[in-house]
């Protein structure tokens, strides 16, 4: 597979905090999403990637190119934080006309086109001051300047967080147009914590935790690996000895197993389901959490 | 194409049977190209990847064949393999119309005279 992006042994220290990926590849031409708990490196990587950071040991390769032109790399990426990009006292004509200062490839058209399908401008006139929006709002306005530009990956830290459901709706539609106009040559690397409202946009999955990436594969990989698995209460004892994450009850138990040991749950009557993104992330989380806890 | 979100039918099977349905009763024919991986994507609203896998199951079947660069093509379907096709399907839904039977009671005699009352009303219908 292609890489959009591609980082080796990539290292970068901070009081009581370490980034450390030996080697990751983000695949072109599809959506990948970034996931783990706050503070796991989630931004520190985006913010190295965007190059807002530049303090980093390791290489960072963009678009499997021999050698990238730093100028030339810059033009072709996009990003979105939860930064003030802003100013406050701006109107939200003002930012499409600032857009098209600062960049070639910013669309104008599309700019507009964007706030009004996004609803930004369908309740709020273009003379609103940025800093009078909602926070929701601003991201959306955040968002329809990343996707006004001609880029080949976009990088977008929490893009779906300040969004209501409706709107994180859209934001999916917004990737899938975007990755669809690539036709396999446009990427995007978003970071998020609602992976159920993002899973539907979600083709490979980077899970980090404490400065590593402790997972990561296709989505549909990820769910032939981990199986969901709920069972009886007299099996309990003995499944926990073998399932990656164990939860029981009363009831019976339910956990995540590894595909490769389902052999050894055999004899139990257990039934078998296909996870949720949201549930291998977490599965990965807890269990590395465990992992650290024993040590 | 209708796709169920939480059936526990994995989406890519759901669009690779739904197609392979479409190939084998005509509706795609010999060398039509199959919607590319992201533009279906997008119209059902999944992800590329699981696109990307309904159609390299159809791949593995022999249906479709992929042109690097291109996308996917139908490939032309060999009658005999059609007919084989059809007919798995035939048997595999008797054999649960037998199994039905068997937990409803009934017998030989009435089993046979059920399909004969629908094979009437089928004709009826068309």
């Amino acid at each position: 597979m292609d890489a959009a992006i591609e980082i080796t042994q990539l290292q970068k220290k901070f009081k009581g905090f370490e980034l450390s990926v030996q080697k990751l590849s983000v695949p072109k031409g599809f959506a990948t999403a970034l996931i783990g708990e706050n503070g796991a490196g989630k931004t520190t990587l985006l913010n190295i990637l965007a190059g807002i950071r530049l303090d980093y040991k390791g290489e960072v390769n963009y678009f499997d190119e021999k050698e990238n032109d730093v100028e030339k790399v810059k033009g072709q990426l996009g990003y979105t934080g939860s930064g003030l990009f802003f100013l406050p006292q701006w109107t939200i004509r003002q930012v499409g006309e600032v857009g098209q200062l600062l960049y070639d490839d910013f669309d104008v058209e599309r700019f507009e086109k964007y706030c009004s399908e996004l609803g930004v401008t369908a309740r709020e006139k273009k003379s609103k001051q940025v800093g009078d929006l909602s926070d929701g709002n601003r991201m959306k306005l955040v968002i329809a300047t990343a996707f006004s530009r001609d880029t080949r990956c976009l990088l977008m830290d929490e893009p779906a967080s300040p969004l209501d459901p409706l709107m994180r709706d859209d934001l999916c539609n917004l990737i899938r147009t975007y990755l669809e106009e690539g036709d396999g040559e446009k990427s995007v690397l978003f970071s998020t914590h609602n992976i159920s409202d993002m899973e539907s946009v979600t083709d490979y999955a980077i899970i980090m935790a404490e400065g590593e990436v402790v997972e990561q594969g296709f989505v549909e990989d990820l769910k032939n690996k981990y199986i969901l698995v709920k069972g009886n209460p007299q099996d309990s004892e003995q499944a926990k000895q073998i399932l990656y994450t164990f939860n029981s009850s009363s009831y019976g138990f339910e956990g995540i197993c590894l595909a490769g040991n389902l052999d050894r749950l055999a004899g139990m009557d257990v039934s078998m389901e296909i996870p949720s993104l949201h549930q291998i992330s977490v599965a990965v989380m807890k269990h590395y959490a465990t992992l650290q806890n024993t040590r | 194409m209708k796709i169920l979100q939480n059936s526990g039918v994995p989406i890519y099977q759901q669009i690779a049977e739904q197609m392979k349905t479409d190939i084998l009763n005509g509706k795609m024919v010999q060398g039509e190209y199959l919607p590319s991986i992201r533009s279906l994507a997008k119209d059902l609203k999944i992800s590329v990847i699981t696109t990307m896998k309904a159609y390299e199951e159809l791949e593995a079947q022999g249906l479709v064949s992929a042109v690097q660069g291109k996308g996917f093509y139908v490939n032309a379907q060999d009658a005999e393999m059609l007919k084989e096709q059809h007919m798995r399907k035939v048997e595999e839904a008797l054999t649960e119309a037998i199994t039905a039977a068997k937990i409803a009671g009934l017998n030989e005699e009435e089993l046979m005279s059920t399909l004969k009352t629908l094979l009437v009303l089928s004709q009826e219908d068309e």
